[in-house]
């Protein structure tokens, strides 16, 4: 009982000091000029003021929206290519070299190809997220396929299960935590990707928020862009946590 | 369902040697019903033996006849039960012991799991049917897996030391229950192991091998009566002279000069 009240007690002592200290050189003994670094009050003061004018939610959801379009379509477009690719050897073959050579890019490298193909707004974003999400996605999905068990194939095998029964009930089946961690992967490259494909050819979102604010001298406001930012990933985290935890082989 | 082994030869490139000779002129007839053991110490190719007969690997040279027809592949007629626990883990007991049902014959779902909890009604494992096999101990994954065999139907069924993992309390309950299981459906049986004792008490028929190169020594067919009990004095002259005669006894002779 103590010991539970104590592990939820100390992740939480390392913030307080942060925020005290953060408070203390900026707006408390002004150490650092607050144009430089905005203090904790200002800080509030932006995120109130977000919140009332709707610009906070608004922005979340804007992300949000990419986020999750990049991130389904790469996995509708991953992890069957994922799944053919672990089951026809040769196909696998044919495909890596391609595979290895984009894979490498940094997805945010394809951001003047997605301002030319898909011009500004919601689509060069989605685009990026997708290049970005993609590749560990499909990886995983064809690493879990190959890692299957071979003792489980056989068993499949010898109780009368063909090909396509062996590779729909037991190699999808037994990716799919592997399917799982690519889609972790994916969800933290996906937010990464967002906040910079908004702040390059975006009119919306907490990537286009946080650089618009830097330039209207409002830096409370980038700062809240940013720790939502990181309470998004949080979010995501606990949540693919969870599911993980539900699948137990 | 017979078996015909003729002729069979299995290497393996390996990269110390050339060639690695796993089996050398394997000869074996196993008859219709049969319950027959392979024995021998490690490294005499019991176990590549039993993976031929099931499909799962091709000889070198040989063939291998199954009820009539040349092995080229695994078949739901031949199902193996394999040392490592090969139940698949997302699937629930019942879903797991269903699924060679559902591979081999056209049965409603209603009837397949009718007769899935059936079976295991019979072997007392009815309140594990929504269980995970990750919930079940080692003897009672082995033991589905056998039902899931059984339940399949598959007239041969291939054994690879399936109870080496289990302590010997439930090692014995379960030989019990496979001797049972085996009169009942008369299935044929080959039961790959190294420990004599288990070869004595389950066999028809004993299979001896040898290695460098894996190779048949000798045939030993096992006269007692059923059940065996293993304290009478013919299960203890049996067993002690087939130890005297494992290879692995001589083996174990020359390193010591």
């Amino acid at each position: 009982m103590f010991d539970n009240y104590k592990n939820k007690f100390i992740p939480l002592i390392l913030p307080i000091c942060i925020i005290i200290f953060w408070y203390l050189i900026t707006e408390g003994l002004g150490i650092v000029d607050l144009y430089k670094l905005p203090g904790p009050i200002t800080v509030c003061q932006a995120a109130w003021i977000l919140i009332l004018n709707g610009k906070l939610l608004t922005n979340t959801v804007d992300t949000l929206v990419k986020v999750f379009a990049g991130l389904i379509a790469a996995a509708v477009v991953a992890i069957p290519l994922g799944i053919l690719l672990g089951w026809y050897k040769t196909l696998e073959d044919f495909a890596s070299l391609v595979i290895s050579v984009l894979r490498p890019i940094p997805p945010v490298a394809w951001i003047p190809f997605s301002i030319l193909w898909f011009g500004i707004g919601m689509f060069p974003a989605v685009f990026i997220i997708f290049m970005g999400c993609v590749f560990p996605i499909l990886i995983y999905t064809l690493d879990g396929v190959k890692r299957t068990d071979k003792v489980l194939i056989e068993s499949a095998q010898t109780l009368g299960a063909g090909d396509r029964d062996v590779l729909k009930r037991i190699m999808i089946p037994s990716a799919v935590p592997y399917v799982v961690s690519g889609l972790r992967v994916g969800m933290g490259i996906a937010l990464m990707c967002t906040i910079s494909a908004e702040m390059v050819g975006s009119g919306s979102g907490l990537g286009y928020m946080i650089l618009t604010a830097t330039s209207l001298f409002d830096p409370g406001t980038t700062v809240v862009g940013m720790l939502v930012i990181g309470l998004i990933g949080i979010v995501f985290d606990l949540i693919f946590t969870k599911v993980q935890k539900r699948i137990f082989w | 369902m017979s078996i015909e082994v003729k002729n069979i030869n299995k290497s393996f490139e390996s990269k110390k040697v050339d060639q690695l000779t796993v089996l050398k002129d394997v000869n074996l007839t196993i008859d219709d019903g049969e319950l027959v053991c392979l024995l021998g110490p490690s490294g005499c190719g019991k176990t590549t033996l039993l993976r031929l007969i099931a499909g799962l690997d091709q000889p070198t040279s040989g063939e291998i006849i199954a009820n009539g027809e040349k092995v080229s592949g695994p078949s739901g007629d031949r199902a193996v039960i394999f040392q490592q626990y090969s139940l698949f883990p997302w699937l629930t007991v019942l879903k797991n012991v269903t699924f060679g049902l559902e591979m081999t014959t056209g049965n409603s779902k209603e009837e397949n799991i009718a007769l899935a909890e059936e079976y295991l009604e019979r072997v007392g494992l009815i309140e594990f049917k929504d269980s995970y096999p990750h919930e079940l101990s080692g003897g009672m994954k082995q033991r589905v897996a056998i039902i899931r065999s059984l339940l399949n139907h598959s007239p041969i069924l291939l054994m690879d030391e399936p109870f080496s993992a289990l302590d010997m309390i439930n090692r014995h309950k379960l030989q019990e229950q496979l001797i049972e299981v085996w009169q009942r459906f008369e299935n044929t049986i080959v039961f790959v192991t190294h420990d004599v004792d288990e070869a004595v008490f389950l066999a028809d028929k004993i299979v001896v091998m040898g290695r460098k190169p894996g190779r048949i020594d000798k045939i030993i067919e096992v006269g007692l009566e059923r059940p065996r009990k293993r304290e009478s004095k013919e299960f203890i002259l049996l067993m002690e002279s087939i130890v005297e005669n494992l290879d692995m006894g001589e083996l174990d002779k020359k390193s010591l000069e």
